[in-house]
């Protein structure tokens, strides 16, 4: 054990040396160039300041904002001996009574498809899972806009995955959002771009590596800061839409918030809104987002207790049931 | 309203997303597969999954809450309240998950609410948390009493809580606990307001010269009423006191011990010198002649004595002194008779045996309340002497009914006390314990009750403690009286954990007639003990009049210099009558400045007060 132990504590030692030697260059860079670098090549640094209440009352009357979000949750064994459950949710602040639902469930078993070799099969469930869930979030956030008619609709993550994994329902919501006035913007938790790095590779010669903007910009925003994407760079993201950075809370971590490309005259006042509904001590999600996402989620608990009260005991038993599942 | 998780035959949990419970109330579950079962709330919970405010543990701050509210979404709106409810009776099954649960109309609960009628039982508050069940009482049950909060006078909004006096034949004696500044003094003068008002024969032992009727409470502001004709109180030693004649040895031992503490000899030399119906002066001069033979010193001096006595009368009685020197002076050494002698004077002097009890009996017979006042010494004796008289006279007229023989009449009564622990003290003796004993025992026989108030029930005697079956319980602190508490009463570990945080005046009543522990509220009392003045406001308002009084006097002979300070003091003796040195009067007008009465100025010639 302890020469396992070694081992691996040699290897992290390298990995220490490693991020070092690959991020030599970025962390060379001042705080002063880096922003300097981005004003110029990327996007103007802003400051921002939260809405105040009369703001938001009016957003109040003009139907609130809706908050979308999906969760999965997976129950059994190896494939095709598990079951997963996926549910969406769109939650006004307006309207009390307005929590839309829909869920879906998915099992091999039931669903036959023809049996792929099993080497890509996570791959499979994986894009199943995300169309799913891209399904879902759509269907209920164009359910939402028909029937609430809201100010603007925050969807949890970016909007670039809904055109990947569900085109159809996603062209459906966004012709729908431009005709009711309705404004659609993504909030991206985690955001997994390198807008900065590949424009710092493509004008500084010396760098090879790829930098994300997360490692980039990792502590060089203040406190209601953000970026606002030059439109020919962001362009070479995808096309349809507008891309902020923003250093929502205190937390040094940064996020991202999408815009559709028709409602870009709204970019900093939704930045604005992200900004005012983050709390200051927070990972940088604003509160409505978390609230909804906690609604959404469907618990190992519940899952599981769902399961055995509308399955019969020995279907559950014979399918569901993993060898993991009877360790304890 | 619906019951939620899991459930049993005795406790269920109650769920609502609008409406907050509170401890005590009652709720009726309807069970769709049993009938209605009434419950009380034991627990109440408020839950808000968003607060507190750590959802993957972000700490959440108000602004953004308020943000939010902008929006349209109160958090609040979140709060759903969980109530534990025990059912008072058992069920015959689980109760089902999911039962509608609501709000009790009061003739659903009134059986078990109220047990009396009005003018049968003693009003003594209200039942806490009970206005939803209120709104539909019987009118003659609303607008009969205030309760007291926050220093102004609150209408009735709760059912009246009416003690079922009657009851008291089945479950005699009630107990009264709490800390100092519970509200146990004010529910004891509560319930003698209320057994003055219907009349009930009652003896209160009061040590704290506290228990007068006589006057309103200030903040009824004159729409009190006062019982003046209904209450007497009476002070030992000058109204009432004992009758020599009625003594018994133990009885006087003890009358003497209460004015200082007598050693073995002396109880020795009562118990051989006191004879049977001796009176205070048969007994005192037997004393005193006994003293003046030993005094002498020997038996030859005596016979000396009453040889060369003067004449026949004074031959008599060195003859009288003679005889008992031969028989006692070997068995009362001179310092204890001494000692007998001195004491006896002093209760003597202090009027014990000038009087009777004659008065608290008529006041007893006329269904009055009788307060008898006096230090806790004293009272701890002559209550002694005066319950075993009572008791016994009530006693003989029963027993003499049953045997269908004549007896004087004499009604059955209510003895009361606070400071109960210091009459019937556990685990030692005192001289009102064994009669208290007994009234606790068998009283109920003879239609004779205690109603006993205690802050440390801890004391008093277990015995008695085991016979109260009705306890009022205020605010309690201390952790062994909490202990004898939950050890002596119906009260839930819950309930004992509320008993330090109870605020002054709310009540457990844990009755044997109930079946359970009730939550109430004292009413406020009709009329004011008459030591509600702050000994601290008094020294204010004494120290302001004395002030008043010396400017009035000065003020007109201001400005004092310095050098006329000596003929000021001699002008104030010879217009007041007060005297000064000039070194008191000018300490007394450098205390005018300090308070900024007048002005002290420096002029060219010293000093000067001026106004």
């Amino acid at each position: 054990m302890n020469e396992l132990n070694s081992i691996l504590r040699e290897r992290v030692k390298d990995l220490n040396l490693c991020l070092r030697e690959k991020y030599d260059y970025l962390f060379g860079l001042s705080k002063k160039e880096l922003r300097s670098f981005i004003n110029s090549h990327v996007g103007e640094i802003k400051k921002m300041d939260k809405l105040d209440t009369s703001q938001l009352a009016l957003y109040e009357s003009r139907g609130g904002i809706v908050g979308v979000d999906g969760s999965v949750n997976r129950l059994g064994g190896a494939h095709p001996h598990y079951v997963e459950v996926y549910q969406a949710l769109a939650k006004s602040t307006s309207q009390k009574e307005g929590d839309l639902v829909l869920a879906d469930l998915y099992t091999p078993l039931y669903f036959d498809e023809e049996e792929d070799s099993l080497v890509d099969e996570e791959i499979i469930i994986g894009d199943r899972r995300n169309e799913k869930l891209a399904t879902l979030e759509l269907d209920v956030a164009i359910e939402s806009v028909k029937k609430h008619k809201p100010y603007a609709i925050l969807m949890d993550g970016g909007l670039i995955r809904y055109n990947i994994h569900a085109h159809d329902r996603w062209t459906e919501l966004r012709q729908l959002c431009e005709e009711e006035g309705v404004i659609l913007v993504g909030v991206i938790k985690d955001i997994k771009t390198s807008i900065i790095g590949d424009t710092i590779k493509e004008i500084d010669g010396r760098v090879s590596n790829r930098y994300y903007d997360r490692e980039i910009l990792f502590g060089q925003l203040d406190y209601g800061e953000m970026i606002i994407i030059k439109d020919e760079v962001s362009k070479k993201l995808a096309r349809g839409y507008a891309s902020v950075f923003l250093r929502s809370s205190l937390a040094p971590s940064v996020i991202g918030m999408d815009i559709i490309d028709s409602q870009r005259e709204h970019i900093q006042e939704m930045a604005r809104l992200v900004f005012t509904l983050t709390p200051e001590n927070s990972r940088g999600v604003p509160l409505w987002l978390d609230i909804v996402d906690k609604e959404v989620l469907i618990s190992d608990d519940i899952m599981r207790s769902m399961m055995e009260e509308y399955l019969d005991r020995d279907l559950y038993e014979r399918f569901f049931v993993s060898e993991r599942d009877k360790r304890s | 309203m619906k019951v939620v998780g899991i459930t049993t035959q005795q406790e269920v949990y109650v769920g609502s997303k609008d409406r907050n419970f509170r401890i005590n109330e009652f709720l009726i579950i309807e069970d769709p597969y049993q009938d209605n079962l009434l419950g009380e709330v034991v627990e109440a919970n408020t839950y808000n999954r968003y607060i507190p405010l750590n959802i993957y543990g972000d700490f959440v701050d108000s602004s953004v809450l308020e943000s939010l509210k902008a929006l349209g979404y109160n958090i609040d709106d979140d709060t759903i309240y969980i109530a534990k409810v025990r059912l008072l009776n058992e069920a015959l099954y689980p109760i089902q998950t999911g039962s509608d649960v609501r709000i009790p109309k009061f003739t659903e609960v009134k059986d078990i609410m109220v047990k009396s009628k009005l003018g049968e039982g003693l009003v003594l508050g209200v039942i806490k948390n009970t206005d939803d069940l209120a709104k539909d009482m019987d009118e003659d049950l609303k607008g009969i009493l205030y309760t007291f909060e926050e220093g102004a006078l609150i209408p009735q909004n709760d059912i009246p809580y009416i003690l079922d006096l009657k009851s008291m034949h089945h479950y005699p004696h009630i107990g009264v606990f709490g800390g100092s500044g519970s509200g146990k003094s004010f529910g004891l003068r509560v319930i003698l307001e209320e057994l003055m008002d219907l009349d009930i024969p009652t003896i209160v032992l009061d040590p704290h010269y506290e228990m007068d009727f006589g006057e309103g409470a200030p903040y009824l502001e004159g729409t009190g009423r006062d019982f003046k004709d209904k209450f007497k109180c009476l002070q030992v030693g000058i109204q009432i006191g004992v009758r020599f004649e009625d003594l018994t040895a133990q009885d006087l031992k003890n009358l003497l011990d209460a004015a200082s503490n007598l050693t073995d000899s002396m109880n020795n030399v009562v118990d051989i010198l006191f004879k049977p119906k001796d009176s205070y002066y048969s007994f005192s001069n037997r004393l005193q002649m006994l003293t003046e033979a030993q005094e002498e010193g020997s038996l030859d001096r005596i016979e000396s004595r009453i040889t060369n006595a003067r004449d026949e009368e004074e031959r008599k009685a060195w003859i009288e002194r003679r005889d008992l020197f031969i028989n006692y002076d070997k068995l009362c050494p001179y310092n204890s008779v001494r000692g007998i002698i001195w004491r006896l004077r002093r209760l003597g002097n202090d009027g014990v045996f000038s009087k009777d009890i004659r008065e608290i009996e008529d006041g007893l017979q006329q269904g009055k309340l009788i307060v008898i006042q006096g230090s806790t010494r004293i009272l701890q004796v002559f209550s002694t002497y005066l319950l075993n008289n009572l008791y016994h006279k009530r006693r003989d007229y029963k027993d003499a009914l049953y045997m269908k023989a004549g007896a004087d009449y004499f009604p059955p009564f209510i003895i009361v006390t606070d400071e109960a622990h210091n009459f019937a003290p556990k685990g030692y003796d005192s001289p009102s314990k064994s009669i208290l004993k007994e009234i606790s025992q068998e009283g109920r026989k003879y239609g004779v009750f205690l109603i006993f108030a205690s802050q440390r029930p801890t004391l008093l005697d277990e015995t008695i403690t085991a016979q109260l079956n009705t306890k009022l319980i205020f605010r309690t602190v201390r952790a062994s009286d909490i202990q004898t508490i939950q050890e002596e009463t119906d009260l839930t570990v819950e309930e004992c954990k509320r008993l330090p945080y109870l605020r002054t005046g709310d009540v457990f009543i844990s009755s044997a007639n109930m079946g359970r522990t009730i939550f109430a509220r004292i009413r406020a009392a009709l009329t004011t003990s008459p030591h509600t003045l702050n000994p601290f406001d008094e020294l204010k308002e004494r120290r302001q009049e004395d002030d008043d009084r010396f400017l009035d006097i000065i003020m007109a002979k201001l400005p004092i210099n310095d050098i006329d300070l000596a003929q000021v003091a001699l002008e104030i003796e010879q217009e007041t009558g007060t005297t000064y040195t000039v070194k008191a009067l000018e300490e007394r007008l450098k205390q005018m400045v300090n308070r900024k009465h007048i002005r002290k100025e420096e002029t060219i010639f010293g000093y000067r007060y001026i106004k």
